[in-house]
């Protein structure tokens, strides 16, 4: 029908500079698609750069606020990126951060430990409770084949209605009947930097990249997932623990997450609110993607993603743009960097396909073989 | 009869029929080897554009159409990420998802928690001489009974048709499909798009038939069950029938036990489909069910001049 063919023939080196262009490519065109958008729904052309630059990094309000969300974005997109390393798909992000600020909390209302050991124990739960639940996916990925695509996702669920069942059964808030735990005592909350709301979890998620970053470039442990997210059979060939590895891997993941859950319950909100966990499965995908599931990466795309927050809530302040203008311009920064992809796996070309050459038909032959 | 039983078997119907619809849609792209997890954001933009099209005055059947056209609005730039492109389709059907909740988020939010009027039952006095109950039961809308009947409409195109063959054919093995000279990229294309419609179809269900009103979020999940309702079915749109009612009753009995004031954990409840879904997806890993139903192509790009 269509006189050209679309050929992609698959590239086997591909040049550094390609790779940045094609990235930085990937994210202008991104931005170009939001800034459109934002256009069509009503933001004055003039004030998109007053907007994302000066609002989210040039005044105190909006850098505290960005630093913070930056926390717990980091450490979840770590978790994703860390499994994406393997080929792991952790969607289940959320329901990991419930589990780890469930445990956190568990320590908390049931006071286990003396006070000057509850912080350590609770961060020490929070990371099990988040371990724990992306475990369990990786298990039945290993032991009984199921798809951990699934599993992860419906986990979610499963975590978050347990935390409702929880807020609004035993730990109810009783002075108040709403739905949060009390407020925890001082010693168990994250310290603050004075005079903003940007807590000490800015530490944990330092401590979590350079370690990430350590354990990816230098450990035997990084080289290992390399190969198993290269070739799982070949690798099992070579005598690779590869069902270790992804369990590992995927613990390690979940615990990142589970610490994300304690840094907001204990730097944030300072209770356990009916809020902790929403909305992070496609922003932590994004995330790692953009980050190239890379540690330091991650890091830096973290930044700019709780940028696009910052710039979201000033949106919806200024020009009753609803929540999910940010998860929109997400999605449109991630397709395009994904799509832009393109050109660095395959070489791209159009064929002009030849029009059919008409064979010269012999004579046409009598039916019964030309026998008469 | 007709007390609790009897209010929740008549419900069943309208809270199995999105799942079902999603299901079967996702069925048929599965079967064509495209693992779709934007079904999530596609339903969204089906549900959010029937109840656009309501309030802006035009009847129910354009409510519908506006629905599947946003549906394959969606469902073709997931095509051209995925079928195209050769995007890892895990990845393109998380920007779908995101997408689609997000965009129907941002133009549905002046249109939402403004009731509509509602696709009903198609005649109620032809029942009357039944038991009220299984009046309720069989007397539905238009749109859910398509969704019971489209099951075996796909089952049949897909097990019997050559047409069927060949989509099944670029699920399984698409290397032997396009040798064999079938065109997968357009195959796949085609299959995307068509389970797409189903999807709108779905996601239209649900704003106008369930809750008759656009709320943001208020698919709320109902993509992400569908998807796993394939693996539960087993590949199968007959067997999607009998996943879909189950789960349908999990859902329809959980306003019943709310309005009935009797004193039941409401959240633990909720979580037995989820729950449901995990077990049976590790169960069908330890027989072999699971590996004789799968497509074998499943999530995999096929691209000619890539060698595997």
């Amino acid at each position: 029908v269509i006189p050209y063919r679309l050929v992609l023939s698959p590239r086997l080196a591909v040049p550094r500079w390609l790779t940045a262009a094609t990235l930085l490519g990937g994210i202008l065109f991104g931005l170009l698609c939001c800034a459109i958008f934002l256009i069509a729904f009503g933001v004055p052309a003039s004030d998109l750069g007053n907007e994302f630059i000066v609002y989210v990094f040039g005044n105190r309000a909006g850098l505290d606020q960005t630093l913070t969300r930056a926390i717990s974005l980091t450490l979840v997109s770590m978790s994703v990126a860390l499994c994406l390393r393997i080929r792991f798909w952790n969607i289940g992000v959320e329901g990991q951060l419930w589990m780890g600020a469930l445990a956190a909390t568990a320590v908390s209302m049931y006071q286990i430990g003396p006070w000057f050991l509850r912080m350590p124990l609770m961060i020490i739960a929070a990371m099990i409770g988040g371990g724990f639940w992306c475990g369990l996916a990786a298990i039945a990925k290993v032991r009984l084949r199921a798809d951990e695509v699934i599993t992860t996702l419906l986990l979610n669920y499963v975590a978050y209605l347990l935390a409702q069942d929880l807020l609004y059964g035993h730990w109810r808030n009783q002075a108040d009947q709403f739905p949060t735990t009390p407020i925890f005592p001082r010693y168990e909350q994250l310290p603050t930097f004075g005079g903003w709301h940007l807590h000490y979890g800015v530490f944990i998620a330092l401590i979590v990249t350079a370690f990430c970053w350590w354990l990816c470039r230098y450990s035997r442990f990084g080289l290992l997932s390399k190969a198993v997210a290269e070739n799982r059979t070949a690798s099992r060939a070579l005598g690779i623990p590869v069902n270790r590895i992804t369990l590992a891997t995927a613990c390690l993941a979940g615990a990142v997450s589970g610490l994300a859950g304690f840094s907001i319950i204990s730097g944030e909100e300072h209770k356990l609110t009916q809020f902790v966990g929403n909305d992070y499965i496609f922003p932590s995908i994004a995330i790692a993607y953009l980050g190239r599931a890379n540690p330091v990466g991650v890091l830096v795309a973290a930044l700019a993603v709780a940028g696009l927050y910052t710039a979201g809530d000033s949106l919806k302040a200024f020009y009753q743009l609803p929540d999910t203008v940010v998860v929109t311009m997400e999605a449109f920064l991630l397709m395009t960097v994904a799509a832009f992809d393109v050109f660095v796996r395959y070489r791209i070309s159009i064929h002009r396909l030849r029009p059919k050459v008409v064979v010269a038909q012999p004579a046409v032959i009598a039916a019964d073989g030309g026998q008469a | 009869v007709n007390g609790f039983l009897g209010d929740w078997i008549g419900a069943i119907p309208v809270f199995a029929a999105p799942f079902l619809l999603a299901t079967t849609g996702l069925i048929v792209n599965e079967r064509a080897g495209v693992l779709n997890l934007g079904a999530e954001g596609i339903m969204s933009m089906g549900a959010v554009a029937a109840v656009i099209t309501m309030l802006s005055g035009f009847g129910l059947p354009l409510a519908i159409v506006m629905a599947c056209v946003a549906a394959l609005g969606m469902t073709a730039l997931f095509a051209l990420l995925t079928v195209v492109l050769r995007l890892e389709q895990v990845l393109s059907g998380l920007v779908i998802f995101a997408f689609g909740v997000g965009l129907s988020g941002v133009i549905g939010d002046s249109y939402a928690n403004q009731p509509i009027k509602a696709l009903g039952p198609v005649s109620p006095a032809l029942f009357a001489s039944l038991p009220s109950w299984l009046a309720r039961l069989i007397d539905q809308d238009p749109l859910t009974y398509f969704a019971f009947i489209l099951p075996f409409i796909v089952w049949w195109v897909l097990e019997r048709t050559e047409l069927g063959l060949r989509l099944r054919s670029v699920g399984e093995n698409a290397p032997a499909a396009d040798a064999a000279g079938v065109n997968v990229m357009g195959m796949r294309f085609a299959a995307v798009l068509v389970g797409g419609i189903i999807l709108g179809l779905a996601g239209a269900h649900l704003s106008l038939v369930g809750s008759q009103v656009w709320v943001t979020g208020m698919v709320s999940g109902r993509g992400w069950i569908a998807v796993a309702l394939v693996t539960f079915s087993r590949w199968n749109t007959l067997r999607a029938i009998g996943a879909a009612v189950l789960f349908g009753a999990v859902q329809a009995v959980i306003p019943l036990l709310l309005s009935s004031g009797l004193h039941v954990p409401i959240y633990l409840i909720q979580m037995l489909p989820y729950v449901a879904t995990i077990a049976v997806l590790s169960a069908s890993g330890v027989g072999r069910l699971r590996a004789s139903a799968q497509p074998e192509d499943l999530a995999r790009p096929f691209l000619r001049e890539e060698r595997r």
